[in-house]
C-alpha cells in the first residue's frame, strides 16, 4: 500500500513534483491513470541507465545511449546526461572559469532591464519562481551571462522558460548556462538571432513537412488562412516548455539535447497530423487557432511516452539530406 | 435594430485572420463545437502592440475576463489571440484581439498583421519613460504596415502607479493631438477605461458598417474623450 500512497502523493498534489500549482480544473483522474503505467516504465528504465552510467558519472554517446535518450532519462541521470550527450560538459571543461569572469563584469544596461522585466513573468506559478521563490537571481544570473557571451544574438524572450526549465532540474546555474549556450550555438544556431529569421525558416519548413506528411491537410490549413508562425513561434522558442506538460517537454529535451533539432519538427508535425481529422472539421480561421491551442496540453501528450513513442515510428523518416535542403529553401523564402 | 443585421456576417468584410482579405465569413460557427457556438454580426481584428512589459496581456485578460491576478502573467512569446463579442447597441461584434510579445525583434514577425487590423491599440507603461518614448517610432512602423484607415488608439497603461508615474497625462495627450490618434489612460489593474477602449473599437466598426451616407462619421477621439474617466479616482 506504501506505493499507492506515493502515487497519491504525486498525483493528487496541488503542486506538481516541479513546482507547479495544478490549475483549479487539472485532471486528476487521467494524470492518475497515466501515471501508475509511467512509473512503472520509469522504474524499468532507471535500471537500463544504471548499466550505462560510469563510475565517474559519465555517459558516452553511441547508437546504445541515442536509443535510451529516445526512451527517456531517468530524472536523477538528466543533468549529467544532458551535459555529456549536448557537449556542454566539455565546454564547460575547457573554460571552467567564464561564467564566475562573465558574471562579475559590467553588462548591458538595455539588456539588464529586458531580462529584469521578464523575471516575474517567468512561471509565476512555480513555486521556486514566485516572489518567495530562490531561483529568480540564479535565472538572472544565467540569461545575463548567456547574452553577454553571445551578444550578437542578445536576450531573445522565449528563453527565459527554457533557462526557467532548465533550472528546475539541473539545480546549478553554471551548467544551465552551458546548456543553453550549447543549445544557441552548436544545436540550434541564429534561432535566437535579432533577425528571427532562422526561426521564422523553421516555422516554414515545418509546414513544408506537413505538406510532405499530409498534403491534404496542409491544403486545408492553407485555406483557412494559416500561418506557420502564428502557430509554432512559442513552440520553437522554448522549445515546447510552458507549451507541453512539463515530463513531454523533458523527454522532448532527452532527444534535443542527444539528436539535435529535427527532435523538435517531429514533435511539431506529429502534433498537427495525429489531430488531423479534428482539423479537417475546423471551418474558420479562429476554429482553427482555438483548436491549434488545445492540441498542446491534453491526455494525449500527458502520455509522453506514447506520444515520443508515436513521433518515431509514425510519421516515417526524416532523411538529413532532405531535411537540410527543404530548410534551405525556406532560408530564402524568408524576407 | 435588427434589420441593420448583417445576414450571417456577409458582406461585413473579411474573417479578420485572413492575411489576404479574400474570405467572406463561412455562416454562423458550427454549433459542433462547443466553444465556438457563438453568435455574431460583424468581426474585428483588433492588434495589441507596444514595449515589453507595458501591460499588453493584462489589458486583454481585464478586458476578457474582468480579473487582474498580479504576479500571475508571462511574457507573450510570439503572437496570442484571444475572441470577445460584445454588444454595442445590438449589434454583436466579435473582436479578435491579437496580443503580440514587444521585444523589437518580434516586430519582424509581427507587423505583417498590421496589414489587415481594423484597430491597434498602442500602449505604453506611464512609470516607464523609454515605453513612451518608443510611442513614436511604433507609430512610424504602423505608417509603414497598417491600413490608412487603420483606428489607433494610444493607451498610457498602469496610470493607477501614482507614486511610480513619470510620464504626465498631458505628454500622452500631446503626443495623440500631433499624430491625431485617440488617446487615454487605463489601468489593467483596476479596470478603468479598459472596456471603453474595446468597446470604442467595436462601435466604430459598426458605424464604419452601419452609417448612412448622411449620417456624420464616427470619430473614436473624440467618442473616447467624452467617456474616459480621468485621474486615479473612482473607476
Amino acid at each position: 500500500m506504501a506505493g499507492k500512497s506515493s502515487l497519491d502523493n504525486v498525483t493528487q498534489s496541488k503542486v506538481d513534483g516541479y513546482g507547479f500549482e495544478r490549475d483549479g480544473d487539472f485532471d486528476h483522474s487521467s494524470y492518475d491513470e497515466f501515471m501508475s503505467r509511467y512509473l512503472a516504465i520509469l522504474s524499468r528504465r532507471s535500471i537500463r541507465w544504471s548499466g550505462i552510467v560510469s563510475k565517474k558519472n559519465r555517459v558516452p554517446r553511441s547508437r546504445k545511449v541515442k536509443r535510451y535518450c529516445r526512451k527517456g532519462i531517468p530524472n536523477e541521470h538528466r543533468p549529467m546526461v544532458w551535459m555529456c550527450v549536448s557537449g556542454a560538459q566539455e565546454s564547460m571543461a575547457s573554460s571552467p572559469l567564464l561564467y564566475q569572469t562573465i558574471l562579475k563584469s559590467q553588462h548591458d544596461e538595455s539588456t539588464v532591464e529586458a531580462i529584469t522585466i521578464d523575471l516575474h513573468r517567468t512561471f509565476p506559478d512555480n513555486i521556486y519562481f514566485s516572489a518567495n521563490g530562490n531561483l529568480r537571481g540564479p535565472l538572472f544570473n544565467v540569461l545575463i551571462a548567456l547574452s553577454h557571451k553571445n551578444s550578437d544574438q542578445g536576450y531573445c524572450q522565449g528563453v527565459n522558460f527554457v533557462a526557467g526549465l532548465l533550472l528546475l532540474i539541473v539545480k546549478n546555474e553554471e551548467k544551465v548556462f552551458w546548456l543553453l549556450d550549447t543549445l544557441m550555438n552548436d544545436i540550434l544556431p541564429d534561432f535566437y538571432a535579432p533577425d528571427m529569421k532562422a526561426t521564422q525558416a523553421e516555422q516554414e519548413l515545418l509546414g513544408e513537412i506537413i505538406k510532405w506528411k499530409a498534403p491534404d491537410l496542409h491544403a486545408h490549413l492553407k485555406k483557412m488562412d494559416i500561418q506557420w508562425c502564428l502557430v509554432a513561434t512559442k513552440w520553437f522558442l522554448c522549445l515546447f516548455a510552458d507549451v507541453m506538460p512539463v515530463e513531454t517537454t523533458l523527454r522532448i529535451w532527452d532527444c534535443l539535447f542527444y539528436e539535435g533539432d529535427k527532435i523538435l519538427l517531429r514533435v511539431a508535425a506529429m502534433l498537427i497530423i495525429q489531430n488531423k481529422d479534428q482539423f479537417l472539421r475546423c471551418r474558420t480561421f479562429t476554429e482553427t487557432m482555438d483548436f491549434f491551442k488545445q492540441i498542446v496540453n491534453n491526455p494525449k501528450i500527458t502520455d509522453c511516452h506514447a506520444f515520443l513513442q508515436k513521433c518515431f515510428t509514425e510519421l516515417g523518416p526524416f532523411p538529413k539530406a532532405k531535411i537540410k535542403a527543404l530548410r534551405e529553401e525556406c532560408m530564402q523564402g524568408v524576407k | 435594430m435588427g434589420k441593420d443585421r448583417m445576414q450571417n456576417g456577409y458582406g461585413s468584410g473579411s474573417e479578420p485572420g485572413s492575411p489576404n482579405g479574400h474570405h467572406p465569413f463561412r455562416e454562423h460557427k458550427q454549433a459542433s463545437r462547443q466553444s465556438s457556438t457563438e453568435l455574431f454580426d460583424l468581426a474585428s481584428k483588433v492588434m495589441l502592440i507596444g514595449d515589453s512589459g507595458v501591460g499588453k496581456t493584462c489589458l486583454l485578460v481585464r478586458f476578457k475576463d474582468g480579473a487582474f491576478l498580479s504576479g500571475s502573467f508571462i511574457s507573450t512569446v510570439g503572437i496570442d489571440f484571444r475572441n470577445k463579442v460584445v454588444d454595442v447597441d445590438g449589434t454583436k461584434v466579435k473582436l479578435q484581439i491579437w496580443d503580440t510579445a514587444g521585444q523589437e525583434r518580434f516586430r519582424s514577425v509581427t507587423h505583417a498583421y498590421y496589414r489587415d487590423a481594423h484597430a491597434l491599440l498602442l500602449l505604453y507603461d506611464v512609470t516607464n519613460k523609454a515605453s513612451f518614448d518608443n510611442i513614436r517610432a511604433w507609430l512610424g512602423e504602423i505608417n509603414e504596415y497598417a491600413q490608412e484607415d487603420v483606428v489607433i488608439m494610444l493607451l498610457g497603461n498602469k496610470s493607477d502607479s501614482t507614486a511610480d508615474r513619470v510620464i504626465r497625462t498631458e505628454d500622452g495627450e500631446k503626443l495623440a493631438k500631433e499624430y491625431s490618434v485617440a488617446f487615454m489612460e487605463t489601468s489593467a489593474k483596476t479596470g478603468m477605461n479598459v472596456d471603453l477602449a474595446f468597446m470604442a473599437v467595436a462601435r466604430d466598426l459598426k458605424m464604419k458598417k452601419t452609417r448612412k451616407p448622411t449620417e456624420p462619421k464616427f470619430n473614436v477621439a473624440d467618442y473616447v474623450n467624452q467617456e474616459k474617466k480621468t485621474g486615479g479616482c473612482c473607476s
